[in-house]
């Protein structure tokens, strides 16, 4: 069946990407839907709930709301709510039933703005789309709002790292491994996006020689950076044992040159030979890919479930839009590696590694997760 | 970039004065768009010679899949004026405020602003602000400008009412403001001193008045407006001085 997830799971949405990016920066993230679906944000989809506090609230939207088009019981509980809690910022976002609605979030967002003096801005979250597209919306509209000045580079070289969140490296020292490793290649760590940084290290992104992207929900922010400020960015993560030199000479390179690489794609993935698939966000895949093919010489092809611009495809990766796609290209492959729950999808003859993907199957299996950064790979071929 | 969202109750005349501005617009040397808002999708008819182009719900209906190219939903019609047509939902089922919103986010994302470059962008809007849908047009990035068709009888007046209303509502969204009244006489009884009565206790001007005339009807019936098939009649006329009197405002607020 086409676009449809009959037995295997599907990505977190929309609206769990704003959460998730958002959940450390001190901002009051309100999600205009009923009453209980709270829990799919901020349960399910999120490992720092019950150690870490944020402002995460559901608007409780009724059906006689939506029907009446009562935006201003909206903005009154909005309103209310940051006046005891002095949020940083105010993010808006959707849900199917507003979606419905026609709910014009930016245009409340201005309301709420005005009442409070609190920045606020509406996402055009929908419950429609995948959590990078609403991590990468919500991320973009924080820089937007708040890095606003070029600072002066810092005196040795600095990086930001963008789009980081636990739907895609979870709760297992990935991010700090990544830090570490960017402190060893030479760099200073001017802001993680947004794990581990507060608001105002964020403010301070432009002081920044050059931003390292870790997930396709970090690409428009960097687009941005680079728009405003003239930082160059460089997609990939440092997964593996070689493919961090190449990631970390990339970075100076673009750091010196100003130019953007990514070297997560420069991968050929078009030869004929029976390959290992891995299924996921598409700069981890293929960094994963990448440090695969130089680590252990094993052939390798990202499927690409989610939402990525082509450039962020190396020749030979393929896009799959539902399981039936999955299916058929596990099939046509030597090694699957992804998450566990697209095991039941994966022919018995084709050896399955696990590897969970918290978009993906959420807390199921976070205790199996893997931190892959700058180490040899778990794997033999 | 001009952009005017045309509002007023249902069969006061709104496609025929978006239509004939669309061709005046056009006849002064103008790029134009003009986007019909009604599931009726019969907006633009008369710019295209009476032959209909395909409305994006009936495209997404037919084709169960989306657009790939404006050219897919969109004709050029007298002058240029490239024709679009939201259309609706099979009668009866579905929302129709909801179509005009999908409309606009698929246009949004064939780029038409980027790559078409209109001077001039009309929306051609069903009858009153009812539902969220039908305040799309006048939302921020669309139009800034909103004209109030009304003749001088009390349901067209009622509904003019409303919908300044429903405009002054959204004063704080940034949403567009009303720029004026259209008047376009049914042979009502002091019909001009009715309008400016509802115009001035409103504070806003009455920027055209529009005769009733035989002429716009002898020329529908040809699938024209009468910009298009008579220039020099009064009537084309009054539609001519408009779009001269907005082109000059854009061009001195520019």
């Amino acid at each position: 069946m086409k676009q449809t997830a009959r037995i295997i799971s599907i990505h977190a949405a929309d609206t769990s990407g704003v959460c998730s990016m958002l959940y450390e920066l001190g901002g009051m993230v309100v999600v205009h839907d009923a009453s209980g679906c709270n829990s799919t944000y901020s349960t399910h989809d999120e490992p720092r709930w019950y150690r870490q506090d944020s402002m995460i609230y559901i608007s409780a939207l009724t059906e006689a709301d939506a029907i009446l088009g009562n935006d201003e019981k909206l903005i009154g509980d909005v309103v209310s709510a940051a006046k005891d809690l002095s949020p940083r910022f105010i993010a808006l976002c959707g849900a199917p039933v507003p979606l419905l609605a026609g709910t014009d979030f930016p245009a409340i967002a201005a309301e709420v703005e005005s009442r409070t003096g609190i920045p606020a801005f509406g996402l055009h979250t929908s419950g429609m789309r995948s959590y990078l597209a609403g991590a990468s919306e919500a991320l973009k509209a924080v820089v937007s709002r708040f890095c606003t000045d070029a600072l002066p580079r810092t005196d040795a070289p600095s990086a930001n790292i963008i789009g980081a969140t636990p739907l895609d490296f979870s709760i297992n020292g990935t991010v700090e491994s990544m830090i570490d490793w960017l402190n060893r290649s030479g760099f200073e760590l001017v802001s993680c996006m947004a794990m581990g940084s507060t608001l105002d290290d964020i403010r301070r992104a432009s002081a920044a020689h050059v931003n390292l992207v870790v997930s396709s929900c970090g690409l428009a922010t960097a687009e941005l950076l680079l728009e405003r400020f003239g930082t160059p960015w460089v997609a990939g993560v440092p997964v593996g044992k070689k493919f961090p030199a190449v990631l970390a000479s990339a970075l100076k390179t673009a750091a010196k040159t100003g130019e953007c690489a990514l070297p997560c794609a420069e991968r050929d993935a078009s030869s004929p030979v029976k390959k290992l698939a891995i299924p996921g966000e598409t700069i981890f895949s293929g960094s994963l890919a990448a440090a695969i093919e130089s680590d252990l010489g094993a052939p390798c092809r990202v499927l690409c479930p989610l939402e990525a611009e082509d450039r962020l495809l190396a020749p030979g990766d393929i896009r799959i839009f539902d399981e039936d796609a999955a299916a058929e290209a596990f099939a046509a492959s030597s090694v699957v590696i992804a998450d566990p729950m697209y095991a039941p999808v994966c022919p018995p003859d084709v050896p399955f590694h696990r590897l969970p993907h918290e978009a993906f199957s959420g807390r199921c299996y976070r205790k199996e997760s893997l931190n892959l950064i700058d180490r040899p790979l778990p794997w033999r071929f | 970039m001009l952009k005017l969202a045309i509002y007023g109750k249902g069969g006061i005349g709104k496609s025929t004065v978006t239509s004939n501005l669309a061709a005046a617009f056009a006849r002064l040397g103008r790029k134009v768009i003009q986007i019909g808002c009604d599931p009726k999708a019969d907006s633009t008819i008369n710019l295209l010679g009476g032959d209909p182009v395909i409305p994006v719900m009936n495209f997404l209906r037919e084709h169960d899949r989306e657009p790939e190219r404006i050219g897919e939903i969109a004709k050029t019609g007298f002058g240029g004026v490239l024709c679009i047509e939201t259309g609706g939902p099979t009668p009866g089922l579905g929302c129709a405020g909801r179509g005009i919103i999908t409309t606009f986010s698929l246009l949004a994302d064939l780029r038409l602003f980027e790559t078409y470059k209109p001077d001039i962008v009309l929306y051609d809007v069903l009858g009153d602000v009812v539902c969220g849908g039908f305040a799309a047009p006048i939302r921020e990035g669309y139009a800034s400008q909103v004209l109030i068709v009304t003749s001088g009888e009390k349901m067209a007046l009622y509904a003019a009412n409303n919908i300044n209303s429903a405009v002054h509502n959204f004063e704080d969204r940034g949403y567009a403001s009303v720029r004026g009244i259209v008047l376009n006489r049914r042979s009502v009884d002091r019909e001009e001193e009715k309008v400016r009565a509802f115009a001035d206790a409103n504070n806003l001007p009455i920027v055209a008045d529009i005769p009733r005339s035989d002429d716009i009807i002898r020329y529908e019936d040809m699938g024209k407006t009468v910009v298009e098939g008579d220039p020099e009649l009064d009537v084309s006329k009054r539609f001519l001085a408009l779009a001269q009197l907005l082109l000059d405002e854009e061009n001195t607020s520019a």
